[in-house]
């Protein structure tokens, strides 16, 4: 795009807490047997709700699990996500953030869809339904939306560009394209970024009720039985650097985050566009440096509602066009839900498996072909396949796509 | 049918699509009225909150193709399972 660009992007790092478990190793290795994530709603208001069903991180989740017991009491579900899941990338990594001015080089970004819903959510019942007197004294400090970058930042004395990036359901990818110009335009060598989001209070889910997108069976993209999306939760964190950074220190590379494409459809506040889908995808292409014809792998934002995934498939086709035949094209939400904030996270997960181990995980409950959905969907089993390039597909509320590209490790 | 249950929900169709109530045919969809797919939803929590009832969830979530009279005939049905429910716990 321009000549400003100068330093390639890699990943060194990953790390999340999904509803298939903790850690990154555990959610794509059940993507890869496409075990499901998505169960009955654990919820203390489960009896009066519509919704019955939801993609939950596991009860067995300790969010005190080396987490020191005088920062626990600072934070929201969405930041005891974001902490584990940032530590497992930081492991592996390998980085020390002591060294030189590494900590000063070193850039937070994470996006969230809604941030502290679940602290908003327990002192408005306190206030509002129980008439107590006072909010805790940490509301403030828990529910603030740049409460996760800023915890992991104090952690491991990050002391870069730090804050939160939202656009809804592409708050991820959004906060990942900001932490890839930061280290490609040299404000900083590193960046420590994904997302994270848990917002599965009892105000939330009324409200996702009434916008009757949810299925009461389970997530089916692509299928056309599908009855729309299932809601999840988690966080996905990801260790980005410079390619020079990671060489001359001798990291294990994972994935090249080779390029992006952010575009706002302009038309209206839900129905997505195929159009402004495909443009986003056609500028992480061309970012890249891609063809259409190097790219093996997309996984689709396939949210299982009726709008997205019939749009979605034609955005495909804009943007490939006689390619997208060739393309394997799949959604893990089908398994681990719609993290919203966090999707882009887990799903990128999802990528560096399929380029790492040539392995493309399969859309699960893909039981009923659509002829508005035309494309290799790979239903319901994993495929091997080489893997030279992917993409990663977010489309959020309001209209907003955010697309990454990745390649092998160089 | 009940007349005063239609003229309700004609009401209420009317006001969400910015329409005089005399335009509301039974035969209209909600496309042919001016209610796209978010107002539609908007349009199913009026209806709601009126008549204090919970229409199912409408598979495919495609409002766009539903009649005024289809609207009326769901807000019957809800009506009458209310009334048969509070029957039962009396």
């Amino acid at each position: 795009m321009t000549n400003l660009s100068t330093r390639r992007v890699v990943i060194t790092g990953m790390g999340a807490i999904s509803p298939l478990g903790v850690g990154a190793g555990t959610l794509w290795q059940g993507l890869r047997e496409a075990r499901s994530g998505i169960g009955p709603l654990r919820h203390e208001d489960a009896g009066r709700l519509r919704v019955k069903i939801a993609a939950q991180v596991p009860a067995s989740f300790d969010p005190a699990a080396n987490i020191d017991e005088r920062t626990l009491p600072l934070l929201d579900r969405t930041s005891e996500f974001a902490l584990h899941a940032a530590r497992e990338a930081i492991a592996e990594s390998g980085l020390d953030f002591s060294q030189g001015d590494l900590g000063l080089r070193t850039a937070v970004i994470v996006g969230t869809g809604v941030g502290g819903e679940t602290t908003q959510d327990e002192q408005s019942r306190r206030l509002y339904a129980d008439n107590a007197q006072r909010a805790h004294p940490l509301t403030i400090v828990r529910l603030m939306t740049n409460a996760s970058a800023s915890q992991i930042s104090i952690a491991w004395g990050l002391r870069g560009p730090t804050f939160a990036v939202a656009s809804a359901c592409a708050s991820a990818n959004h906060a990942i394209i900001q932490a890839v110009q930061m280290i490609r335009y040299g404000l900083a060598d590193a960046a420590i970024s994904g997302g994270t989001e848990a917002c599965l209070t009892y105000g939330a889910l009324r409200a996702w009720e009434a916008m009757r997108v949810l299925a009461d069976d389970t997530c089916r993209p692509f299928s056309a039985n599908r009855r729309g999306l299932v809601l999840g939760e988690g966080a996905g964190i990801f260790v980005l650097e410079s390619l020079e950074h990671a060489q001359a220190r001798g990291a294990v590379i994972l994935a090249e985050l080779a390029g992006s494409g952010m575009t706002a459809d302009a038309t209206d506040i839900v129905m997505p566009s195929a159009v402004g889908a495909a443009a986003a995808m056609t500028q992480a292409l061309a970012d890249a440096g891609l063809a259409p014809q190097d790219v093996d792998y997309i996984n689709a934002h396939g949210t299982g509602t009726a709008a997205n995934d019939a749009t979605e498939s034609k955005a495909i086709r804009l943007a490939f066009g006689p390619h997208a035949d060739r393309l394997a094209v799949s959604s893990t939400k089908s398994m681990h839900g719609h993290a919203l904030g966090a999707s882009g996270a887990l799903e990128l997960v999802a990528v560096i498996g399929a380029l790492r181990d040539g392995v493309v995980p399969p859309t699960a409950n893909l039981d009923k072909a659509d002829p508005a959905c035309d494309l290799d969907y790979v239903p319901n089993v994993a495929r091997s396949m080489p893997v030279r390039a992917a993409l990663s597909n977010s489309f959020a509320f309001g209209g907003l796509n955010a697309v990454l590209a990745l390649k092998r490790a160089p | 049918m009940n007349d005063a249950t239609q003229q309700e929900v004609f009401e209420i169709i009317a006001r969400q699509a910015k329409i005089d109530v005399a335009a509301v045919k039974p035969e209209s969809t909600l496309k042919d009225l001016g209610i796209a797919s978010l107002e539609a939803i908007e349009l199913i929590f009026d209806i709601e909150e009126h008549f204090n009832i919970t229409f199912p969830d409408q598979q495919g979530a495609n409002f766009d193709s539903d009649t005024a009279s289809s609207l009326v005939e769901a807000v019957q049905k809800a009506l009458d399972d209310k009334a048969a429910g509070e029957g039962n716990h009396g």
